[in-house]
């Protein structure tokens, strides 16, 4: 790893970096301010008056949508949240490879006495920490504000919402980190990570409706992502733990083994 | 020993050629113009050189040292400015300068006074940069290290003939303190200014390799000689190395002489009076411009025109 790389890496991200981590701080403290407003029966009202099919395409079976469980998945950590950090995490990955070999800048640095492999092996380190400012601007207004809102969680609760999300974050990340090796510019790896993203959305949508799509749930980043049981039941399924550490080790290393190889200019 | 060595270096983009065949040497302590249009593959030679283009086939060394991709040690010998200057726009040269610092185990030692020489504000951000002081700071990125290979890509563009004069004199420096210097130009006055080899790519291929006075010799000559009485054309026309001749009036005659005709052309006036003798050596441009006329018109190259098509 190269620390000059490191600092300038986090130095240039810094102002998006602040600005989702801002907006993640914010709703999640919005959220748990309307809980007292919004839950527990009041909240189990609005949900019975939701078409049955509407609900079960949202994952309305896996959790009681009345629950706080139910109540954070529906309103913020479900769709929203991985909208908000896989946009995150596919801008810092488009930037760290292919947007600077576009830019040019890429030609710059690499003309310094810097290595290919420690050049990409600073930038994955640099996204991990990316990553863990997510997480803690996701999940630690919860734990400060909850209390004052009738929202008490445990630590093993948080822990497992910071260490699974966290986890997530890496494998979204890891994909477009790994699209973004193999390209000369942002545009086309940007774009095929959300491709694949929507892909998993749809499915996912579809999966619980129908079991046309049941196929790819095996495959499925988003199907996994069940934070409302995390906070219902502080548990999650031992594969789910497995296939995002999977993605996420296989498309890190994969980022830094193509980059090394290719033309870069 | 040779600080830059090529054997049979090529590179294809695809089926696009970027360079074929190319093999050179520059031995240490040189200033080696490499010389060629827009295209010619000039920057697809420095960039296979830099380790951020992999080969098609062949070798590219530095320093003895075969370059590879991964490899970052042989770069701390190196300085380079690229032809197209691309740096972070939102931050400040003195951001950059710190940058490369940190890569390079601290601040170059002929920072201060590159800095002062071109009278460059390194508080400003990039992107207030004109085209000229962004060129600057490349050159001073790229220089301050005192490397012992500077690899300069069109090094002088969209600097003013004051800077164009610094940059020069600052190679003058590294030269005579024994650093090699590779640059690559299309403005052949700087390759004649800075230059003691010339290597001449074409369509990606080296086609000629001879010193700076070697192309001179070759040089073209622009005579304009006045008899001191009416003369025939004919008197000029038939001599060998001797074209273009114009009969601006009767006495007045205007020709083009290699430089290896030059000494027949004045044994042949001095059979005649002559009022008046002026002989212009013609740029080196023009030098250029012939050769790749020459080459244009052989077979070969219609072979080769055929091939890239």
């Amino acid at each position: 790893m190269s620390w000059t790389l490191l600092r300038a890496t986090i130095h240039q991200r810094r102002t998006s970096l602040f600005w989702f981590s801002f907006g993640l701080v914010l709703y999640a403290w919005l959220m748990t301010w309307f809980w007292p407003q919004m839950g527990g029966d009041k909240y189990a009202e609005l949900i019975e008056s939701y078409p049955p099919e509407l609900l079960q395409l949202f994952g309305g079976t896996e959790v009681p949508m009345a629950s706080l469980g139910g109540y954070f998945q529906m309103e913020y950590l479900g769709l929203m949240w991985m909208l908000i950090v896989a946009s995150a995490l596919i801008i810092y990955a488009i930037k760290a490879f292919a947007g600077e070999i576009g830019a040019g800048t890429m030609e710059f640095t690499l003309a310094q006495p810097v290595s290919r492999v420690r050049l990409a092996v600073t930038r994955v380190i640099a996204m991990v920490g990316y990553v863990v400012v997510l997480a803690i601007a996701s999940f630690v207004p919860i734990m400060i504000f909850g209390p004052r809102y009738d929202i008490e969680l445990s630590a093993k609760t948080y822990l497992l919402l910071m260490s699974f999300g966290g986890l997530f974050m890496l494998a979204i990340g890891g994909i477009a980190m790994l699209l973004s090796s193999m390209f000369r510019d942002g545009g086309k790896p940007g774009s095929i990570a959300a491709g694949i993203l929507v892909l998993f959305w749809i499915a996912d949508l579809v999966a619980n409706a129908s079991e046309a799509a049941g196929f790819f749930e095996p495959v499925n980043l988003v199907s996994y992502w069940q934070p409302g049981k995390i906070i219902n039941d502080g548990t999650v399924a031992a594969e789910a733990w497995w296939i995002y550490a999977a993605v996420a080790l296989v498309t890190l290393v994969g980022s830094v083994v193509v980059f090394s190889r290719r033309d870069v200019a | 020993m040779d600080v830059i060595s090529t054997r049979s270096l090529t590179k294809f983009y695809g089926k696009t050629r970027g360079v074929e065949d190319l093999s050179m040497r520059v031995p240490e302590g040189a200033v080696y113009g490499y010389l060629g249009p827009n295209g010619s593959g000039k920057t697809t030679t420095i960039r296979c050189l830099l380790g951020m283009l992999k080969p098609t086939s062949g070798e590219a060394m530095l320093f003895g040292q075969p370059v590879a991709l991964d490899g970052s040690a042989v770069r701390a010998r190196i300085g380079y400015v690229a032809g197209e200057v691309r740096l972070y726009d939102r931050e400040t040269g003195g951001w950059h300068l710190d940058y490369v610092a940190g890569f390079r185990g601290g601040h170059g030692r002929l920072e201060k006074d590159l800095l002062e020489r071109f009278e460059f504000d390194p508080s400003k951000r990039v992107r207030e940069l004109s085209k000229g002081n962004k060129q600057k700071l490349a050159l001073i990125l790229g220089m301050a290290h005192d490397p012992d290979l500077l690899i300069l890509d069109e090094p002088t563009s969209g600097l003013d003939p004051l800077n164009q004069e610094a940059v020069y004199s600052v190679i003058d420096e590294r030269v005579a303190e024994g650093r090699t210097v590779f640059l690559s130009s299309h403005v052949l006055s700087e390759v004649e200014r800075v230059c003691e080899r010339v290597g001449i790519i074409r369509l990606g291929h080296l086609v000629a390799e001879e010193s700076v006075k070697e192309l001179l010799g070759k040089r073209l000559r622009q005579v304009q000689v006045t008899f001191a009485q009416p003369t025939a054309p004919s008197f000029l026309a038939g001599l060998p190395g001797v074209d273009n001749v114009l009969a601006v009036s009767e006495t007045v005659f205007t020709a083009r002489a290699r430089g290896d005709a030059v000494d027949a052309l004045l044994k042949h006036l001095a059979t005649t009076r002559v009022a008046d003798l002026s002989i212009q050596q013609a740029s080196l441009e023009d030098v250029f411009l012939e050769f790749y006329r020459e080459r244009d018109a052989s077979p070969d190259a219609e072979a080769e025109r055929e091939e890239s098509r």
